[in-house]
Order: structure tokens, then C-alpha cells, then sequence
């Protein structure tokens, strides 16, 4: 609403940026122990009373733990508990798998700041969800990929190289080291597109890169926004 | 008698001298002795007689001291006790001295307290004031005594000139003259205040002053605008604002500084400092308020230009607020001063200047109002600056009847026309917003008892129509996606309300019907708020109006089976959720709406469970919980007597259910029966009386038969309705029935499970509330270590706990024994948590009586009671399992504590957290983890002094495992990142790289959320002691 923004039209409001359509009911529910239908009674109250703290609420667990605690105990042998300790693997578990795709990428990506904007790269558009690719079947034994184009806000951007380079400090710290990672410039967006994807995607001077602190420093500076 | 006297007052003399600048007190108290003797049996003049010597010695001290003891004697004396003749001879002694500079301050101390006197003549006065115009120079003094001066100003002031009793008008010129030639150039803070103050009197009641009127504002505008930072340990505790307020009070004065004032601070407002443009700003809205309407008349055009553009070209710091947050009573942003925000402070003073000069005079009102509208109306023809220059004519038109009227004639013909183009309609509504302000500032607020007040005509009365037929259109015409126009207009809906005696009961009823179908079909957050604000602002004043027009229509869409979706109308459906979280968030405390929503719920229930469709039990699960959050947010405001009168209602329907006894969805349902139950408590909580209990018993345990031979699940309500009833009521079977049940439970094995926590809270509640220690103790069996024995003594052990009876402990003891029996341990150890675990139909609502008794400190004292003997007992024992059982039961009670209880604990406690978190039990490492966060936040300390042990555990507990699920992962990385933001960076450097390393795996966690979190906690992790970037 402020005047800035109608002058720049293509500045897209913070809250607007595409986001997860999940409602935020499994993050207040995390943590929370207890029987499925404990949990399925639970994601009933949440929709009536978002607080997560309501008194139901805190009736529902009691009665639920108060149910578990008065069943009969569960045995546990001592053999079973000395060899648990070091529960490597990480198919055991039964969790449901929430695959990493293009949002959880853009998530990552959206809130890193422009260099010389006060806004973020989602904001300005350089990052978007649609030119956003990931190639990976879960298996944690095969690499996986993902694609991202950015698009610089002028054809002659001179800090394309520096946004790529955030983006990819962001990316490396933060997904497992089974994931390769290409950026490129979106076709036609700028005018030296083959000597910045070039640069970009040069291992030896992307390490050099960071192994320069004051370049690190601007990129901790831009990342310092990620959310 | 007389020479008795000289001595005294000799001796006393000399004591002062001693004492002076060694022990001030001591002499001030030798002074205050001295003062009492005189005009008693003693004079003044035996005080100079014995000061003589010393008076007129070479050595400068000795006649400063002496000089000192005269003039604090002086300073002692009461106004009226000095004779004429002894003031004038002192008058002459202390005019031989003023030449003495060293000796000033004494000097000037002794003028102060001779001015004060009551017979002071004019003319010792006038000499003085003579000899401070002509040879007083205060660049010669220090601030102590310059100080002087002004207090001597100050009492003649008061001696002489107050209340009008102006005694000669060259007396009152040369108290000018003093006055300007002792404050001119002075810089001491304490000083200046009494300056200011002095310089406000002067110009406030003394003719004189009209000569001098330059002079005398140069003096206060030369400070203008004043800053000062008081030194640290300032022994006059004098703060920044006292000058400002000093300064600006004085300024303000008298009408005679106003060409002055006006023009001297028009120029300051160009200053950039923001606080020098409050400061200001501030004043010069003081001056308008003070100089009246002529001044104001003459010199409103520059004032009028300069505030113009200061709007124009400040920045609003709360820009969205005004427009998008809910609506704030008008005068709440502004009584906070800390806040600088000019924007709003200069519309306040046009609205201060456009008062005044209308209450000056019509005329003059008009051609300044004219004046404004030809400056701004262009800006309506170009669109431009809309926002600043509506708030300019909404702050004119809120300074009364006249000049509202005036703006609303003339400006809202401006821009008030409907749009369809939604960036105009956007506008409109923000522009429109303004004067809706105005209307309220003045005429006021709706109040909740006179709503039907009658309002003068007004000019706004006739745009109403319009008005409403925008803001419905806003509403209702646009699609969806336009969730600022809708908001935007809700918004204004709700300030119509609030504007007192505005709307009709029909407009109302038709803003209510217009809010209700939003909120009802509007996914939209900002929308669903800005509803709910407006519906809760609205029930405030017009509580019956909401019911009948939109509780009973909501109450009235649900359905009797959970299939299907209520249709509203258009075929727009709504779910039973929606409806049921609206109800429960506008209904908080407005008692009719709670309840009639819960005799409607109630029936509703019956409907569903009549019914018995698919998924009933789901939807009375829903109806159940609305109903018990109902009564649980609003108990406490409830009266006994609309309690009551719910009860009426209410009960016979819930009976009705219990009849059904082969249903399903609530009677049948092993979570819902619970609830159902605990509504019993809550319609017994307030004036119901000791019959009661007869009653239900009666019912219950003869017609129901809950303590026959086989268990049965309505001792649940029956358990219910115990815990609410107050503690002093008497009931006579508690130790028949109490036998009944534990001989109940020890014979049956296979209790179903809601049965049997039914009847251990029952024996709780018993336990708590009738039973005495010697009958429970009969009834107990210590040594008996059955499993259902064990859980009979928990429940009767929580009961004598929350009541801090002796055999509590007894109780407990027994139990910390039983956790290293191989057999029993495990089971006691969970059972530990049963003791502090907070069931809410025991907890006190306030205003309820007292039903239960629960200590306010049993935690605390049951904490301490067992910690000791459990580490003992853990330390003493060497069997894994034995540990484990002591960390299990530790964990299970720290979980319910507070952790400011456990604080003096810590040092015991925090080598045994960390021996949890590696327990293979996942409950009991999250409720280590709890507790370790706690005390991170906390004891930076204590857990550096552990971070070497605590970091590679956690790196332990962030990967996948049987025992650390989805909680454990998470808190554990919550964990980390709180250790590398509280401990130093050198104990946290060394472990840079094995957690970035320990928390690659994390990264490819399956749970989206965790990943996250890793993901920012190694972020923390790189950026440690990395160089900062700025």
C-alpha cells in the first residue's frame, strides 16, 4: 500500500508470494504424543479453536493419556532396549515421507534479499515457483537434481553472479549432499547469459568464491533474511 | 537570664562554625536551636554580637562560616516572626557585605530569607532590586549561587505581587528589570525551571511586563527548542521533559508574545530533527489553545502553510495501520508520548486551530476554511496526496458541530461518488474513513446502555444512504479476491456503529445480516477477523439485536447428521466447523449469546444423537467440545443466576441422552462420554445448593446402580458433578460409597478403561473433599502391590497431595521404595505423573467458591518432598533398570511443574536431564528436553558448563530412531539453536564442525518441518564466529 510499491508494479507483496496450501494444525500438533484417535480428535478441535491450547484440547489428552496409563504396561526386555540406542537407519521409521519439491526449493530460495534492494529475490520476481525443477525419487541411496532459473530484473543485471552465488550458498547448506543443484539464467534474460551460467556452475571458482570472508560476508548478508 | 541566654547562644554559635562544611546535618540542627531561641530568649542581634569576632576576620573562611550561621538562622525563621527594625538593621548589615563577592552566596541566602519576611518594606525591597539590575552580574557566580537570585525573585513574587496585590507600579518595573538582568544568558538546569516559571508569572500578571515584552520572550526563545541530558547521579532530578514542559508553558503564557511565538516557531518547524518538530509542534498547539482567537485571527495564514506542508510531506509511520487495523478508539494512539509521530501531531493542532478560530469568530473561521479548501481541492481533481489532505479536513471538521459540518458540506461532495474500478473504491473507503473518525470525536462513541440517544442534526445524516449502499456494494458486489476493498469495508461498517446515535435499529440489524453472511462464507483471514471485530463491537451495544439476527440464523443452519454440508444460501455451503469456531469466537463474554448458543447446542446434541447417523460421534465430539469451551471462556464472568437458569434448561436434555444407554456416538463413545460428563460439572459450578447432592446421588447411585456389581460408565458425571459441588457440603455415605467402590475395583480384573478412571477420580474426589485420613487409612492397603492396588493408592494419594494432608507423604514414600522392585518399578514410575497432573474439573475458576481442596503450593511442596529422595535413590543404585525407573518417574512429574519451581533444584537436576535424554523412552526424552530448554534460556551458565556433554547427546537424538520420533528430533535441533545464541562463542566454536556435520542426515529427514528446522540451525551453526557483515 505504500507508495513505493505502485511505483515499482512488479514488486510482489510479501504475504502474496506462493506458498504451501497446508494449514498450520500439523506444526501445533508436532510434538504431541499420544493414541491416532487422540490426534484425529485433536485435528477436529483445531478447526474450531486455532489456540491449540484450549482447555477440550487439554481434556482430550488427559483422558487420552489417563486411558494409555491405565492400560496394562508395555514390556520392554532388556535386550531390546540395550540394542535400540543406535536406530541408524532411517527406513524404519513409519513416518509418512513429505517429499522435497519445488516450493520446499522456492521456500529456501523466496526470502533471500537483493543485494542492493531492500527486497526479497521472491518479491522481485528473480526466483519463481514455476521455473523451479527437482528430480528426486526418495531413494537416499541415488543422487538427486534440481533446476533453478532466475530471472535478473534488467538484461544487463551486474549482480546476477552474486544473487546465483547466494542462492547457491543457500542451497548447499541446506539440502543433503545427494542433491546437485544447477542454476541458470531463464533464457533471454540477460545479455551475457552463457558467461554468467558459466560462472555459476564452475565448481573451483564458486569455492574460491566463498573462501573470499568479504564475499562471504555479503552473502551472509542476504541470507540473513531466509526465513 | 540575659547572660544565660548569651552563653547558650554563644556555645551554639561556636558548635556552628565547628560543624559547618565538616557535618552540614549537625549545623543545620544547631541552626534550627538558634532560630527557636530567638524573639524567645533570645534576638538576633545577640547572634551577630557573638558572630562579631569572626565576621569581619581577615581569613575569608572564618567570614564566610560566619556569615553562613546568620543567614541559616535566618532560613530557619518563620515569615512572620522579624520585628521592623530588626529587618531593616539586618537589611543594612547584609547591603555592607554585597561588595564582598567571595562571601555571595551567604550574602544573598541572608536577601532571600529577609525577603520572605512578612514585613519587608517596599523600599529595602526595591534597593535590592536595584542593586541586582545595576550590579549583579551572574557570568561572575556559579550556578549554586546564581540559583539564588531567582529563589529571592521567587519570594518577593509571592511576598509582594501575588493575588493582584500589586503594591506600586515602579516596585513591579524594577522586578522586571531584576529579573531580566539575572536570567539573561543562564545555562544550569535547575536554574532555567525556576526562570521559566518566574518568567510565566511575570508575563501572566504583571503590567509591567507589557513594556518589556521583547525582552522577556528573547529570554525563553533563546532555549528553544531545549535538550538536556541530566548527569548521571543528578541530585536535583530534573528530567529533559520537566524543561521542555516548563519552557513551553511559559512560552504559551500571555497572548503579548503571540506575533512572536507564532512567527519564531513557523520558522522552527522546517527544522529536521523529528524531535524538535514535536517539540514544536506540541507548543505551538499550546499557544493557539492559550493566545486565544484574536492572535490566532491574525497570524492563522503561516501557521496554516507551515502545518500544511509538514502533513503534506511527512511520512505517516502507522500508514496501514489507519486504514487496514481494527478500529482503535480515537484518542488511544495519541496519550502515548514516547511515540514521536508528527503527522498525527500536526492535524492535531489544525484541529486545535480550526476550534479555535471557530469559536472566535464565524467569519474568520470561514475564510480560513475557504482558504484550505482552495489549497487542496485540486489535489481531489488530480488524486493527488488524497490521503494528507483528507486528514487535514477530517481533523478540521473534528473539532466541533460547526466546523464538521462545514467539512462535510463542503468536502465530501469531493469524493464521495461510487465506483465500480476498485483502486478508486479503495481510496474511497480509506478517504471516507477519516470523517467517520471526525463524526465520532464529535459527537462520541456508542455506549452499550444509550444507543437510542438522539444526535444534533448533522450533515453527515444525509449522506447515510449513500453511504450504506457504497459499503454494501464494496461488500458484496466484488468478487472475492478482493480481500482489501471487503476488509476495508468492514471495517467502515463497524465505525458506523461505533458512531453514537448514527444508525437506526434497522440500518443495524442490516449491517449485522451483512457481516454475518461475510464471516460465514469468507475463507479470507484479514476478512474473518475484521467480521469478527465488527460483530463483537456490535454485540457490545446491540447483544439482543446479534442474537436474533445472526446467532439464531447460525445456530439454526446446523445440520441434525454430519452428512452433507449446511447450505446457506446460493448455493454456497459452509461447514459445521466454520459455523461452530464462529459461534465460539463472537459469542465470548456476552451473556445472552452464550447462552442461548448453549441451550441451542445442547438440543442440537439430542437431535444428532437421536438421530445417530454416520459419523455422529464425530459431530457431537464437535458440539461437545464448542459447548465446554463455551462455558470454560465465559464461567468465569457468568452470574450464578444465569447459571442457574442455563441448568433449567439444560439438564433435562442431558439426562435425556444418559437414557439412551445403547448409543453410540456419546453414551457409547470412550471420548466423548468424558465430555459429555464434564458438562455436569460446569452446570453445577455456581449457585446451586447443598439439596443437590441428595438429589443426584439419589439418581445415580440408586436408579443407575453405578456401585452395583458390574462397573458402569455414569459414575463419570456422577464424579463430575462431586468435584463441582462446594467441599462444605454434607454427605453422609462418602465412607459406604468409598468402601463400595474400592471393593468394586479390586474385584473385577477387566474394568473396561473409561470405567476405571472414573471410578479412581472418584475415589480422588472422595478423598480430597469428605474423607478423613483415619478412614482412609482403614480402607488402604499399603503392602498390597497388585497393579489395581497400586493405581487405588495413586488416585487416593493425588487426592491427600492436592490437599497437603500428612499421609501424603507416607504414601509417597512407599511408592519411591516400590520404584526398585523389579516387578511393580515400571509401572510406578509412570504412575508418578498421575500425582501432578491438573485435571480441569478440579482447578479453581475464580468467583466459583471453593469446590475442591487444592492447595495453591501442593506442587512445590511435592516436588520437593520426593527429588531428594529420588536422587538417592538413584545415585545409590547401580541396576540400569532401577535408574531408568527414577528418570521415568522424575521426568513424568517435571513435565506437569513449573519450571520456576524446579529452579532451586538445578545443580542436582541437570546431570540426571542429561542421563534422560539417552533413556529409551521417547516421552521421557521430550520431557527432559523441555525442561533442558527451559534452563538454557535461563542458566546460561550452568549449561555452558555442560555444552561439551549436551551437544554430542543431542547430535544423538536428531536422527530417526525408535525412541526419538518426530518431538524428540524437533526439540533436540530447537535445542542447538538455542545453545550456539546463549553460550559463549568459544565454548561453542569448538563444536562448529561436528554439528554441521551431525546434522547433514537431518537434512534428508522425512518430516518437512524438521528438515526446516535443521536447516536454520545449521545456518546458525555456519554463521558462528563468522566476521560480521556490517
Amino acid at each position: 500500500m505504500s507508495d513505493y510499491l505502485n511505483d515499482n508494479p512488479n514488486v510482489v507483496e510479501e504475504n502474496d508470494l506462493p506458498s504451501r496450501k497446508v494449514s498450520e494444525d500439523d506444526q501445533l500438533l508436532m510434538g504431541s504424543v499420544g493414541s491416532q484417535t487422540c490426534l484425529k480428535k485433536k485435528r477436529l478441535l483445531l478447526k474450531i479453536d486455532n489456540s491449540g491450547q484450549s482447555s477440550v484440547q487439554q481434556a482430550v489428552e488427559l483422558l487420552d493419556k489417563m486411558l494409555l496409563l491405565n492400560s496394562a504396561p508395555e514390556l520392554t526386555s532388556d535386550e531390546e532396549s540395550v540394542e535400540e540406542t543406535d536406530g541408524e537407519s532411517l527406513e524404519q521409521t513409519n513416518e509418512e515421507w513429505e517429499p522435497v519439491d519445488a516450493q520446499e526449493i522456492y521456500d529456501l530460495t523466496a526470502h533471500i534479499s537483493d543485494p542492493e534492494h531492500p527486497l526479497s529475490l521472491g518479491q522481485l520476481s528473480i526466483v519463481n515457483l514455476e521455473d523451479i525443477e527437482v528430480h528426486d525419487d526418495g531413494d537416499y541411496n541415488k543422487m538427486a537434481e534440481v533446476i533453478i532459473r532466475i530471472t535478473p530484473t534488467i538484461t544487463h543485471c551486474s549482480l546476477a553472479t552474486l544473487i546465483g552465488l547466494g542462492i547457491r550458498v543457500r542451497l548447499e547448506r541446506a539440502l543433503p549432499p545427494r542433491y546437485r543443484f544447477t542454476i541458470l539464467l531463464k533464457k533471454g534474460s540477460h545479455t551475457s547469459e552463457n558467461q554468467v551460467n558459466k560462472q555459476l556452475n564452475d565448481k573451483e571458482r564458486v569455492a574460491a568464491a566463498c573462501e573470499n570472508e568479504q564475499l562471504l560476508g555479503v552473502v551472509s548478508k542476504m541470507l540473513s533474511t531466509c526465513k | 537570664m540575659a547572660d544565660g541566654a548569651n552563653g547558650a547562644v554563644g556555645s551554639l554559635v561556636v558548635a556552628f562554625i565547628a560543624n559547618d562544611t565538616v557535618n552540614d546535618a549537625k549545623a543545620q540542627e544547631v541552626a534550627e536551636q538558634l532560630a527557636e531561641m530567638v524573639g524567645a530568649e533570645a534576638k538576633l542581634l545577640d547572634i551577630v554580637l557573638g558572630l562579631k569576632g569572626s565576621i569581619t576576620s581577615e581569613d575569608s573562611g572564618t567570614r564566610r562560616k560566619a556569615l553562613n550561621c546568620l543567614s541559616s538562622v535566618l532560613a530557619c525563621l518563620d515569615s512572620d516572626k522579624l520585628p521592623r527594625n530588626e529587618i531593616e538593621v539586618m537589611c543594612q548589615f547584609y547591603n555592607s557585605k554585597l561588595d564582598d563577592e567571595l562571601l555571595a552566596l551567604e550574602t544573598l541566602s541572608g536577601f532571600r530569607s529577609l525577603c520572605r519576611m512578612v514585613c519587608v518594606t517596599g523600599q529595602q525591597v526595591s534597593a535590592l532590586m536595584k542593586w541586582l539590575t545595576d550590579e549583579y552580574v551572574p557570568s561572575r557566580y556559579l550556578a549554586a549561587v546564581r540559583f539564588v537570585p531567582f529563589q529571592i525573585l521567587d519570594g518577593i513574587y509571592h511576598n509582594k505581587f501575588k493575588d493582584g496585590q500589586i503594591v506600586n507600579g515602579k516596585l513591579t518595573e524594577q522586578f522586571v528589570q531584576a529579573y531580566i538582568n539575572v536570567a539573561s544568558g543562564e545555562k544550569d538546569p535547575r536554574n532555567l525551571l525556576l526562570s521559566f516559571q518566574l518568567n510565566e508569572r511575570i508575563s501572566t500578571s504583571l503590567p509591567a511586563a507589557n513594556s518589556h515584552r521583547q525582552e522577556l520572550f528573547d529570554i525563553l526563545f533563546s532555549y528553544f527548542p531545549i535538550t538536556f541530558r541530566p548527569p548521571k547521579n543528578d541530585p536535583y532530578k530534573i528530567a529533559n521533559v520537566d524543561l521542555k514542559l516548563a519552557l513551553r508553558s511559559a512560552l504559551s503564557a500571555a497572548p503579548m508574545f503571540a506575533q512572536d511565538a507564532f512567527g519564531n516557531l513557523v520558522d522552527k518547524l522546517s527544522a529536521s530533527s523529528p524531535t524538535v518538530k514535536q517539540d514544536t509542534l506540541l507548543t505551538l498547539k499550546r499557544c493557539i489553545e492559550n493566545f486565544g482567537g484574536q492572535a490566532c485571527a491574525d497570524d492563522w495564514l503561516p501557521i496554516w502553510k507551515a502545518l500544511k506542508f509538514e502533513v503534506m510531506h511527512s511520512v505517516d509511520d502507522n500508514d496501514d495501520s489507519l486504514a487496514l487495523a481494527k478500529v482503535t478508539p480515537p484518542n488511544a494512539q495519541k496519550e502515548d508520548e514516547s511515540t514521536i509521530n508528527n503527522y498525527q501531531t500536526a492535524l492535531d493542532v489544525i484541529r486545535t486551530l480550526s476550534r479555535v478560530l471557530q469559536q472566535f469568530n464565524d467569519k474568520v473561521f470561514d475564510t480560513f476554511f475557504t482558504h484550505a479548501l482552495e489549497d487542496l481541492k485540486p489535489n481531489f481533481d488530480l488524486g493527488k496526496s488524497l490521503k494528507q489532505s483528507c486528514a487535514i479536513f477530517s481533523a478540521i471538521g473534528s473539532s466541533n458541530k460547526a466546523t464538521f459540518d462545514k467539512t462535510i458540506e463542503s468536502v465530501l461532495p469531493l469524493f464521495l461518488v461510487n465506483t465500480t474500478e476498485v483502486p478508486k473504491l479503495k481510496l474511497l473507503l480509506m478517504n471516507l474513513s477519516f470523517f467517520l473518525g471526525s463524526y465520532i470525536q464529535v459527537f462520541g462513541e456508542t455506549q452499550a446502555d444509550q444507543h437510542a440517544v438522539e444526535v444534533p442534526d448533522n450533515k453527515l445524516a444525509s449522506y447515510k444512504d449513500e453511504i450504506l449502499m457504497i459499503l454494501g456494494m464494496a461488500l458484496t458486489g466484488n468478487s472475492k479476491i478482493e480481500v482489501t476493498v471487503r476488509t476495508l469495508s468492514v471495517i467502515q461498517f463497524t465505525k458506523l456503529i461505533k458512531m453514537k446515535g448514527y444508525l437506526t435499529d434497522e440500518e443495524i440489524a442490516l449491517i449485522v445480516q451483512y457481516l454475518t453472511e461475510t464471516i460465514l462464507t469468507d475463507n479470507n483471514k484479514n476478512i474473518y477477523f475484521a467480521c469478527l471485530e465488527g460483530l463483537k463491537v456490535i454485540s457490545e451495544f446491540y447483544e439482543q439485536l446479534v442474537y436474533s439476527v445472526s446467532l439464531k440464523q447460525m445456530l439454526d443452519l446446523l445440520p441434525n447428521s454430519f452428512n452433507g454440508l449446511p447450505e446457506f444460501h446460493n448455493g454456497e455451503y459452509i461447514t459445521i466447523e466454520t459455523i461452530l469456531k464462529i459461534i465460539l469466537d463472537f459469542t465470548t463474554s456476552r451473556h445472552i449469546l452464550v447462552k442461548e448458543s448453549i441451550v441451542a447446542l445442547c438440543s442440537k446434541l439430542l437431535d444428532v444423537v437421536v438421530r445417530d447417523a454416520a459419523r455422529s460421534s464425530d459431530y457431537c465430539f464437535l458440539l461437545l467440545s464448542t459447548l465446554l469451551s463455551l462455558y470454560d471462556n465465559n464461567i468465569v464472568l457468568m452470574t450464578p443466576e444465569t447459571l442457574v437458569s442455563i441448568k433449567k434448561l439444560v439438564e433435562p436434555v442431558l439426562f435425556q441422552i444418559l437414557e439412551m444407554k445403547d448409543d453410540k456416538s456419546v453414551i457409547g463413545d470412550d471420548y466423548n462420554f468424558p465430555l459429555f460428563s464434564t458438562l455436569f460439572y460446569f452446570i453445577n459450578l455456581k449457585g446451586v445448593d447443598d439439596t443437590q447432592l441428595q438429589r443426584y446421588t439419589d439418581v445415580l447411585i440408586k436408579e443407575y446402580k453405578i456401585l452395583e456389581k458390574y462397573p458402569c460408565r455414569y459414575i463419570m458425571p456422577y464424579v463430575k458433578i462431586l468435584s463441582a459441588l462446594d467441599k462444605t457440603c454434607v454427605f453422609e455415605q462418602s465412607g459406604e460409597v468409598f468402601h463400595r467402590t474400592v471393593e468394586l475395583l479390586r474385584a473385577d480384573g477387566n474394568i473396561p478403561q473409561v470405567e476405571k478412571v472414573g471410578y479412581l477420580e472418584f475415589l480422588m474426589v472422595l478423598t480430597n473433599k469428605w474423607l478423613s485420613d483415619d478412614e482412609i487409612e482403614r480402607e488402604m492397603d499399603l503392602e498390597l502391590h497388585s497393579d489395581i492396588n497400586l493405581k487405588i493408592l495413586t488416585w487416593v494419594g493425588k487426592g491427600l497431595v492436592m490437599r497437603s494432608s500428612k499421609l501424603g507423604p507416607k504414601i509417597l514414600k512407599q511408592f519411591i521404595e516400590l520404584l526398585s522392585d523389579k516387578q511393580s518399578g515400571a509401572l510406578v514410575s509412570k504412575l508418578f505423573e498421575v500425582f501432578v497432573i491438573d485435571i480441569n474439573t478440579m482447578k479453581r475458576y475464580k468467583g466459583c467458591g471453593t469446590a475442591n481442596n487444592v492447595k495453591a503450593l501442593y506442587k512445590q511442596k511435592f516436588f520437593s518432598d520426593i527429588f531428594k529422595t529420588l536422587v538417592a535413590l538413584y545415585r545409590s543404585n547401580a541396576d540400569m533398570d532401577i535408574k531408568c525407573n527414577c528418570l521415568t518417574a522424575l521426568s513424568m512429574v517435571l513435565k506437569h511443574t513449573p519450571s520456576q519451581l524446579i529452579e532451586p533444584f538445578m545443580n542436582d537436576l541437570l546431570p540426571m536431564l542429561l542421563q534422560a535424554l539417552e533413556m529409551p523412552n521417547s516421552e521421557v526424552r521430550v520431557s527432559s528436553l523441555e525442561t533442558l530448554s527451559d534452563v538454557t534460556e535461563k542458566f546460561h551458565q550452568l549449561i555452558t558448563e555442560h555444552t561439551s556433554t549436551l551437544i554430542p547427546l543431542l547430535l544423538k537424538l536428531v536422527v530417526p530412531g525408535t525412541h526419538n520420533n518426530a518431538a524428540v528430533r524437533l526439540m533436540s535441533l530447537k535445542l542447538l539453536e538455542v545453545i550456539a545464541a546463549v553460550v559463549p562463542l568459544n565454548y561453542c566454536l569448538e563444536f562448529k564442525e561436528q554439528v554441521i556435520v551431525g546434522l547433514l542426515k537431518p537434512l534428508s529427514d522425512k518430516k518437512r518441518i524438521i528438515r526446516k528446522q535443521s536447516i536454520d540451525t545449521r545456518q546458525v551453526y555456519f554463521e558462528l564466529g563468522q566476521v560480521p557483515f556490517e
